[in-house]
């Protein structure tokens, strides 16, 4: 017995360190563009990285046995009858519910409050968005403008989004930010992204607003180049827009 | 006459039908008549349900059934062989074999769909399809495989297996688990209209307002998944009771095979959750036929409700798929492995938890809706919590594989493959869970694959282990043990390949449910496709062994597993009455390596031989 769980033990190091060598060289992300960005990305490698071992462990006990105890013809006897093992079944518990429990602390409720921060306080800057069968229209309230072609946002700008739709169901979602919210008829719903990137959309297709809830035909399609860009060019950009027309 | 006499009963159904259609159609014209309301919609929606209350009373519940409220002697057709499948038999192998064979031909379909959406998909720019079939083909590929994922198991392999495990003749109401059947027919023929009106633009999960809008298409759908829910709520009903009152003298709770423990979970989710879809879908349906407008927000109306009403169903329905596999799972596991199932009593709890937990998770679906804030940690926290009981049953197929004796059959390795499979779809909904990486995640490919990992890595492969297991006793042949061994090994590395390249582009930053995609994940997306050609390949080897040992497989013998449950103990296939004499349970069925354990033992009638035809 105990020569079968140092085997065990032994592949699951393998497994796991295998694991985290592939965690660490292929980093999945594409370009990180924002602050929240970067929270996201961090929860997210977080929960990679507990998942390696939980990962190797099963595979590590799945591959042992089906080598180990493999029989190609009818076994000739049966296996031994353990029907229970109750201290590894409470430790099992105790250890899935105690893990369950950290991740929804960390990242799950610390994360939460990191994309959430700005909430009700004052931003740099608003932009109303609204999303229509196919197009978006980007408005700039304090600025009295208005773009169909190009979301463009000034560099360290703590910006808050406030998404509508005047349709159907649309959502709100630029990749390279990592946030998204859904654009609903009749209803304004928010999300914050503080842009720390240049960038644009023919550099990095990231670096665009997509929809991303099902809406017809041109849903695929339906998105809009994002722009990050200095001050001075938001402003003399800003100059070049048209009026909000309601 | 000969063969064409055994399509009587269709043919009486399908005539019965078309008085229906008629009788709807011209009803809806006076109603548009009255009201002045455009008729198409109204027409559609009385066609259809006054198509299929024609089609059932002319299959059978007329003959059958209704007769007896009149006070005539029900009419039973007392074909034999081949023909009970083409009738109104309420034998529940049959109904269990008629689910099987319409639901593997649904997911070939279903998977077809599939290989369209892919070829559309290999490179980024139009090919094969145009948007708008790219939707409707990707709706239905959800709709199907949707349908394929709850009926499989519950309407087939439970059908077919529940009363056998527990010793009972049949179901506790044969005649409704008929009907539950013969009900979805008119479902696949309103799915098959759908291009005639129109398509569908908005997915299986039909999302207002957008399928308020849309062509009339979407109103066969819709009219579709509430036909197929109430055939789901007839069959938790039929379960759950059967389960409770039909068990054989002994067969305690406690005794009962963990699948049935898993059927019993399923029931008492498909029995009170799909109500609430068809409040949603219904909703719908009167927003498009009647003017009403429940999710119209210029005049009061709320989409997000929807949302709420549908995933209240939808989530829990994921364990309607799922908990039944785990069954499967556990049960092809002990006994290929020759150990009793490891933690019987927790994985049993674990369901049940499984069951009170999935009502109260579905809002981590509407994490991005613009839902209120407050909302979203209980539901995250809600929906990790239910790593607890799946990492149970995860405990319990590792502790009965350890010092087993692994017969590694073809459903042994499918049923291992699921092990592996499915731990990488329960690992990613984690990731799903949590609402920062949410936030990113949503829509895109990362949540397809983890689904399909779910689904297909866990329940497809399960579907694949349990046809090839329970193929011996419900055809009474062999399959060919080559080819299935080559099919296991063909779909799982396929599989894999497909769906973990499928996390990788959702990452990238590619969402889903989409005709098109940026040019730089061109690449990526030509592995997905590829990958998924081989995969569809593998399922024509499946179709090919199925069909091939049905008809000249060897004869198998009556328990080619040396299995101890009771469906191994009668002949294959069983006589009409399940057991030659019924069983009397005296211990559960995993006594593997137990000196002198019995299962049952089958003590001859008082009164001398059974007599089958009476």
């Amino acid at each position: 017995m105990a020569r079968h769980f140092a085997f065990v033990a032994a592949l699951w190091v393998v497994i796991s360190l295998i694991g985290f060598t592939l965690v660490f060289n292929f980093t999945p992300f594409p370009v990180a563009a924002a602050e929240q960005a970067k929270a996201i990305d961090e929860a997210f490698m977080l929960l990679t990285l507990l998942a390696v071992p939980v990962f190797s462990l099963v595979v590590a006990v799945l591959l042992y046995s089906a080598y180990r105890w493999r029989s190609f013809g009818q076994p000739d006897e049966d296996g031994p009858p353990i029907r229970t093992n109750k201290p590894l079944i409470i430790g099992w518990f105790a250890i899935t519910t105690a893990l369950t429990i950290a991740i929804i602390i960390h990242p799950g409720i610390t994360g939460l409050q990191e994309i959430r921060a700005h909430d009700g306080k004052p931003v740099d800057l608003l932009v109303q968005v609204e999303g229509r069968r196919f197009f978006w229209n980007v408005m700039y309230p304090e600025y009295g403008v208005q773009s169909r072609r190009e979301l463009v946002l000034p560099i360290g700008a703590v910006t808050r989004f406030d998404v509508t739709a005047y349709d159907v169901l649309h959502s709100f979602w630029v990749p390279a930010f990592r946030v998204k919210v859904d654009a609903v008829p009749g209803l304004h719903t928010e999300i914050v992204a503080t842009p720390d990137e240049f960038g644009t959309f023919e550099e990095d297709p990231n670096f665009r607003l997509q929809c991303a809830e099902l809406c017809g035909a041109g849903h695929a399609t339906m998105r809009l180049p994002v722009r990050v860009v200095t001050q001075e060019e938001f402003e003399a950009w800003i100059a070049e827009q048209t009026p909000i027309r309601r | 006459m000969g063969i064409l006499s055994a399509f009587a009963p269709i043919a009486r159904g399908l005539v019965s039908a078309g008085v229906g259609l008629g009788l709807g159609i011209a009803l809806a014209q006076l109603i548009a008549a009255v009201t002045g309301k455009p008729a198409t919609e109204i027409r559609i929606a009385l066609g259809f349900i006054f198509g299929t209350i024609g089609w059932l009373l002319g299959i059978g519940v007329w003959s059958y059934w209704a007769r007896e409220w009149f006070g005539l002697k029900p009419r039973v057709n007392e074909a034999k062989g081949w023909r009970r499948y083409f009738t109104f038999s309420t034998d529940h192998k049959v109904i269990g074999v008629q689910y099987l064979v319409t639901f593997v031909v649904v997911m070939l379909l279903g998977g077809l769909a599939a290989v369209f959406m892919r070829w559309e998909l290999m490179d980024s720019g139009s090919g094969v399809l145009s948007p708008d079939q790219f939707n409707m083909v990707m709706g239905l590929h959800g709709m199907l495989m949707v349908a394929v994922a709850v009926a499989t198991i519950m309407g087939g392999f439970a059908n077919f297996g529940v009363p056998l495990l527990i010793g009972a003749g049949d179901v506790a109401f044969p005649r409704v688990n008929a009907l539950s059947y013969w009900i979805i027919p008119p479902v696949a023929v309103a799915l098959l209209l759908v291009p005639a009106f129109g398509g569908f633009d908005s997915g299986w999960t039909a999302y207002p307002p957008l399928s308020v809008i849309n062509a009339d298409g979407q109103l066969l759908v819709l009219f579709a998944f509430l036909v197929f829910g109430l055939s789901s709520i007839l069959g938790g009903m039929n379960f759950l009771t059967t389960i409770f009152k039909m068990r054989a003298p002994g067969m305690t709770l406690g005794r009962m095979p963990i699948f049935v423990w898993a059927i019993l979970s399923a029931s008492l989710i498909s029995l009170t959750a799909t109500q609430f879809v068809a409040f949603g879908l219904i909703m719908v349906i009167l927003d498009r036929v009647a003017g009403m407008a429940f999710f119209d927000y210029t005049v009061g109306g709320n989409p997000l409700l929807y949302e709420h009403i549908f995933w209240f169903y939808s989530h829990p329905a994921v364990y309607v798929m799922i908990l039944p596999a785990f069954g499967i799972e556990l049960e092809i596991l002990s006994h290929f492995s020759r150990k009793p199932v490891f933690a019987y009593k927790w994985v049993v709890a674990s369901f049940l938890a499984i069951v009170v937990l999935s009502m109260v998770v579905w809002a981590h679906h509407l994490f991005t809706s613009g839902m209120s804030n407050y909302l979203h940690i209980p539901f995250m926290a809600m929906t990790e919590l239910i790593s607890i009981p799946t990492g149970a049953v995860f405990l319990s197929a590792l502790g009965t594989l350890w010092m087993g004796k692994l017969w590694l059959k073809t459903p042994m390795l499918f049923a291992i493959g699921v092990i592996f499979n499915f731990l990488i779809g329960g690992i990613t909904g984690i990731f799903l869970a949590d609402v920062a990486t949410d936030i990113q995640l949503q829509d895109t490919y990362f949540v397809v694959a983890h689904f399909h990992y779910t689904m297909v890595g866990g329940e497809i492969f399960v579907i694949m282990a349990a046809l090839y297991y329970w193929f011996p006793k419900i055809t009474g042949r062999m399959y060919n043990e080559k080819m299935g061994v080559i099919h296991f090994f063909w779909m799982f590395i396929a599989y894999n390949v497909t769906f973990l390249a499928m996390f990788w582009v959702g990452v990238q930053g590619m969402n889903r449910r989409v005709a098109d995609y940026p040019a730089e994940l061109a690449n990526e997306n030509l592995v997905v496709s590829v990958a998924a050609f081989v995969l569809a390949g593998s399922f024509i080897l499946l179709t090919y062994n199925l069909v091939r040992s049905w008809m000249r497989g060897p004869v198998a013998e009556a328990n080619p597993w040396k299995a101890r449950t009771l469906e191994w103990q009668t002949s294959s296939p069983p006589p009409l009455e399940n057991f030659e004499s019924p069983p009397e349970v005296l211990a559960d069925p995993y006594g593997y390596g137990e000196k002198g354990a019995v299962h049952a033992r089958f003590p001859a009638p008082a009164h001398g031989t059974a007599d089958a035809d009476d």
